[in-house]
């Protein structure tokens, strides 16, 4: 059992993650759970990284995430733009760009060398360029979201997918596909199709290496594969990209102690 | 903080009801009442006519009938002032001076004339080079062909000495305008991002003989009362762009620890941050107060200066930073963006850009670029 503990509370729109750490900013416990703001997804993750750092309270915490300021318990709500700039600067001590690409935003965050935000840009409530890009194309092509990378590894580059709307990329997908193109190859262009949403936006800030992308979306081999194609930069995904945002919160925990 | 609470709540009541503000106005009043579009509407003619000007800053209504007539990419206030005007909320209005500074408005123009003939559209077009002999000639015409249709329309009339008057009592207002937003930089912290707004926006749905006393009187108010220790710390910014809507949108500034002590708002400081020189005849008066008036997107200033007239407000009012509210999809102030962040990076102020239309359901993205902002400053 850590002397004093800190956690941080990533309550994502679908995915609420938590992360405890102790003095040394190790982490003692964490979790994930599918299940976002507005849901019993906060409480359970928080109740499985008590009990994986063997704990039944914390010192400090920090809510983050869209959720971040219904969750009255915290000490702070910190955005999850901060947030993830602070967990990946501790972990990637070279990192100057974060790639963040959420369930429903996607963030390009340029990073200070203390680990603050020098300047961000997010998209809109357009969902192009989003985890619910993802979503939505999953279901037409009639796979799990989890299956959509290993697809787009089979497949061939030449189909192109609208990367300016969601609502229009779903209409070219089924014409794509009614037109003969495999699933394989439409699964590809739906993956370069986010990648050029976010290389577009990141141009606003500019990308600087070292590059590192966290998120759900990060678990997506075929469009970290797709980022760094467009942009010409290499790419750093860290083992748990999910949980960045809840460690940088816990980070920021652990500095109200001080 | 009582006498300011009760001024500002008046005030405030004024803008949030502008349909029941301006029938009020109609009625304390006697006069009939003119819609003017933004921006830079000749409201001082309409005044001299023994009209009541009235603002057409759209507002939260919503609906599908503007759709007929404007696309989706048209920008809000137009889309909620077409849908107010195609549901009848204007029809208590004699006549509508519509301006012709962007690709929206030129088509309101015309599409209103079918939509709403009823409300009698008067078209105004302003001279490109405003600053030219030649430009001041056709301008100073073109204020008076205004004023002589809207006098035929409304069965009024103006003489020289009743626009001088309303030239004098428009520069009143704007230089108790101009006070006022002064004492709120003095004075950071003590009223809020949308108090402010709302006192502004009040002057659009009364008549300004009446406005101008009750700013007067909460800015000797402001400058008399102490910012509280709780309201004391926030950082001091200034908001540029068309408004500063939707009411949400203030008020997460607040929540995020940010206070308003300047801005270069179409709806607010270009409004009245020029004063006409006393030159001529009250029409050139006026003339020579938009060829003095810089810094705006819809006025063309060869020299480009906004950006650094945005700068100097910053270093002036103590400003920590900028927040560039891009209303959807408002061309000629995205042509102005990039010119702006150019003078924010040269001067190393820090900014921040965000993009809002009036009528906005969920302001939880804009909330976390704001609060982001106020993180890394």
């Amino acid at each position: 059992m850590p002397e004093r503990a800190y956690m941080g509370i990533d309550i994502g729109s679908s995915s609420s993650k938590a992360v405890i750490i102790d003095r040394d900013a190790a982490i003692r416990g964490e979790h994930i759970i599918n299940l976002g703001t507005g849901s019993r997804g906060p409480a359970d993750a928080i109740a499985k990284a008590f009990e994986q750092a063997g704990i039944t309270k914390v010192d400090r915490t920090v809510a983050t995430g869209y959720g971040r300021i219904l969750f009255k318990e915290a000490d702070k709500q910190i955005t999850e733009i901060s947030c993830h700039a602070r967990g990946v600067k501790q972990l990637v001590p070279t990192a100057e760009t974060v790639v963040d690409i959420g369930g429903q935003d996607a963030k390009v965050i340029r990073v200070k060398p203390d680990g603050r935000v020098e300047n961000f840009v997010m998209n809109d409530k357009c969902a192009a360029g989003t985890g619910r890009f993802l979503e939505v194309m999953s279901r037409v092509l009639g796979v799990g979201i989890d299956q959509l990378s290993e697809l787009a590894d089979k497949g061939k580059p030449g189909v192109n997918i609208s990367s300016t709307c969601t609502v229009f990329a779903e209409s070219e997908v089924i014409s794509q596909l009614s037109s003969g193109s495999s699933i394989e190859d439409v699964a590809l262009g739906a993956h370069r199709s986010i990648a050029e949403r976010i290389v577009g936006l990141a141009g606003r800030v500019g990308i600087e290496d070292d590059v590192v992308m966290t998120g759900g979306v990060a678990l997506n081999d075929s469009v970290v594969q797709a980022v760094e194609d467009v942009s010409g930069h290499k790419i750093t995904r860290l083992k748990d990209p999910q949980g960045m945002g809840a460690f940088g919160a816990a980070l920021y925990a652990r500095d109200l102690d001080n | 903080m009582n006498g300011i609470n009760d001024k500002i709540n008046e005030l405030k009541a004024i803008s949030q009801n502008p349909g029941q503000s301006v029938a009020q106005a109609i009625k304390d009043t006697g006069k009939k009442a003119v819609g003017c579009f933004p921006i830079y509407t000749p409201d001082e003619v309409v005044y001299a006519l023994g009209l009541l000007p009235v603002g057409m800053w759209g507002g939260p209504s919503k609906g599908n009938k503007s759709s007929k007539y404007l696309q989706t990419f048209c920008c809000s206030i137009m889309k909620a002032n077409t849908e107010q005007a195609l549901g009848g909320d204007y029809d208590m209005l004699s006549a509508v001076i519509v301006t012709s500074f962007c690709d929206t408005l030129k088509c309101i123009i015309e599409d209103w004339k079918i939509a709403v003939p009823h409300l009698n559209i008067v078209p105004i077009v302003y001279p490109q080079n405003r600053k030219s002999n030649s430009g001041k000639t056709y301008f100073k015409a073109e204020l008076k062909r205004v004023a002589d249709e809207l006098a035929e329309i409304t069965d009024t009339s103006y003489t020289d000495e009743s626009l001088a008057a309303a030239v004098d009592l428009y520069d009143e207002y704007r230089r108790t305008l101009q006070d006022f937003v002064k004492s709120v930089a003095e004075k950071p912290g003590l009223i809020t991002p949308l108090e402010r707004h709302h006192v502004v926006k009040a002057g659009y749905f009364i008549d300004k003989k009446d406005y101008v006393p009750k700013v007067k009187a909460l800015t000797e108010d402001i400058r008399a009362a102490e910012v509280p220790s709780d309201r004391q710390g926030l950082n001091p910014i200034v908001i540029s762009g068309i408004i500063g809507e939707p009411d949400g949108l203030l008020e997460v500034f607040d929540e995020c620890g940010f206070t308003v002590v300047g801005d270069d708002l179409a709806q607010e400081s270009r409004q009245f941050r020029t004063i006409a020189p006393n030159v001529g005849d009250g029409f050139d008066r006026m003339v020579e107060r938009i060829a003095m008036q810089d810094g705006c997107a819809f006025l063309y200033d060869e020299e480009k200066r906004r950006g650094r007239m945005i700068v100097d407000l910053a270093k002036e009012t103590g400003a920590v930073g900028v927040i560039f509210n891009q209303l959807k999809f408002c061309d000629p102030e995205e042509f102005d963006w990039p010119l702006v962040k150019k003078e924010f990076n040269a001067a190393e102020l820090p900014y921040l850009y965000i993009e809002t239309e009036q009528q906005m359901d969920s302001l939880e993205q804009v909330r976390t670029s704001i609060q982001t902002f106020g993180e890394l400053l």
